[in-house]
């Protein structure tokens, strides 16, 4: 993702967790710069912009950290697992044209055959990849695949200038057949059993019944 | 039905039950998910239940995923019993869910059939749950 995010971000003087709070209180989320050997610089970056920004996966971010530009990547970015909250980013700093290790969404595309399942056994690999050119996704296209197919992490298309980092050899997206109608009501039959779970006799054959036991 | 095969205790006490779930609170196999929204147990009959349920609907299409194990025993006295004289035995096993986890993953489906097949599984299943899908920033 190339798009550029501009957000005007406060240098942090307070720590901790009361300080983290006040600051989440404000609307605001803590974060921290780091990287290419500098000291860390606590930041307070704003709330709604940065999750607008981090929407999209591997966002390259331009901080202004009051009046120096800096560009800076998302490392790791602490959510609330329930409410639509960030608690914290990570960034690490980044140059102009320098390249950077990033997980990519794989995105597949198309229709397999009829009768088949598509499994996509790693939804994200690791390419290198220019910071300033990092595509959003990697576009599969599983059209017309036949049971049996597996597309393995080097016959993935990478944009130009990006080199996979996943080992070649990964199972990325795999076609197999479809489970037999007969041997998924045989499965289901015997969990039903197991389970004690029973089912409603049909409203049709419960109407027919109703007459002859009148 | 999922039942540990050995445990280093039968009986055990009850799990805690305070608290966000610590991992497992995004989807990591699967395009859509169902996530728990309270603390609860879940019995490994609720858990097959809800899975019979899910597969039912999706027919012979998709691919199911269950990221939780009941691997604690709960423990019973028998009705009309006076107090005391030691623990009762084990009667279930459960998976002790915290708000925030993830506890079925789905994919190889469209939307509205993953919606509708988590839907009917979510009637299974003891606490206020929601359907999680991957969002673009999410890896």
């Amino acid at each position: 993702m190339s798009t550029d995010n501009r957000l005007d971000v406060e240098l942090r003087t307070e720590f901790g967790k009361g300080a983290a709070r006040r600051v989440r209180r404000a609307g605001k989320v803590p974060a921290v710069v780091y990287g290419h050997g500098t000291d860390p610089v606590h930041i307070t970056m704003p709330g709604h912009d940065t999750m607008m920004a981090l929407k999209h996966a591997n966002a390259l971010l331009t901080l202004n950290i009051e009046g120096t530009e800096q560009l800076a990547l998302a490392k790791d970015v602490q959510r609330d697992p329930i409410k639509p909250i960030i608690e914290h980013v990570d960034l690490v700093v980044v140059r102009k044209g320098e390249k950077v290790t990033v997980d990519v969404a794989v995105h597949v595309t198309g229709e397999a055959a009829p009768e088949t399942v598509v499994t996509v056994d790693h939804s994200s690999i690791q390419v290198e990849v220019e910071a300033t050119n990092i595509p959003e996704n990697i576009e599969v296209s599983v059209e017309g695949l036949e049971a049996g197919t597996q597309i393995l992490a080097g016959a993935l298309a990478l944009p130009a200038g990006a080199t996979l980092v996943t080992d070649a050899e990964a199972l990325v997206v795999n076609v197999s057949a479809m489970i037999s109608q007969e041997a998924l009501d045989a499965e289901l039959a015997d969990a039903e059993s197991e389970a004690g779970i029973e089912h409603d006799e049909p409203e049709a054959e419960a109407a027919e019944e109703a007459p002859a036991e009148a | 039905m999922l039942i540990p095969r050995r445990v280093k205790h039968r009986k055990q006490h009850h799990p805690g039950r305070s608290g966000m779930s610590k991992g497992g609170t995004a989807l990591a196999f699967g395009d859509y998910g169902i996530q728990a929204l309270e603390p609860a147990y879940v019995t490994n009959r609720q858990i097959e239940s809800a899975r019979i349920a899910m597969t039912r609907y999706i027919k012979r299409g998709g691919k199911v995923w269950i990221n939780i194990y009941p691997d604690r025993p709960l423990t019973k006295k028998p009705a009309e019993t006076r107090m005391g004289s030691g623990k009762g035995s084990p009667e279930w096993w459960i998976a002790n869910i915290k708000p925030g986890r993830v506890m079925f993953e789905l994919s190889g489906v469209p939307e509205e059939v993953a919606r509708e097949a988590m839907r009917l599984a979510m009637h299974k299943l003891p606490m206020k749950t929601r359907f999680v899908t991957r969002e673009g920033g999410d890896i």
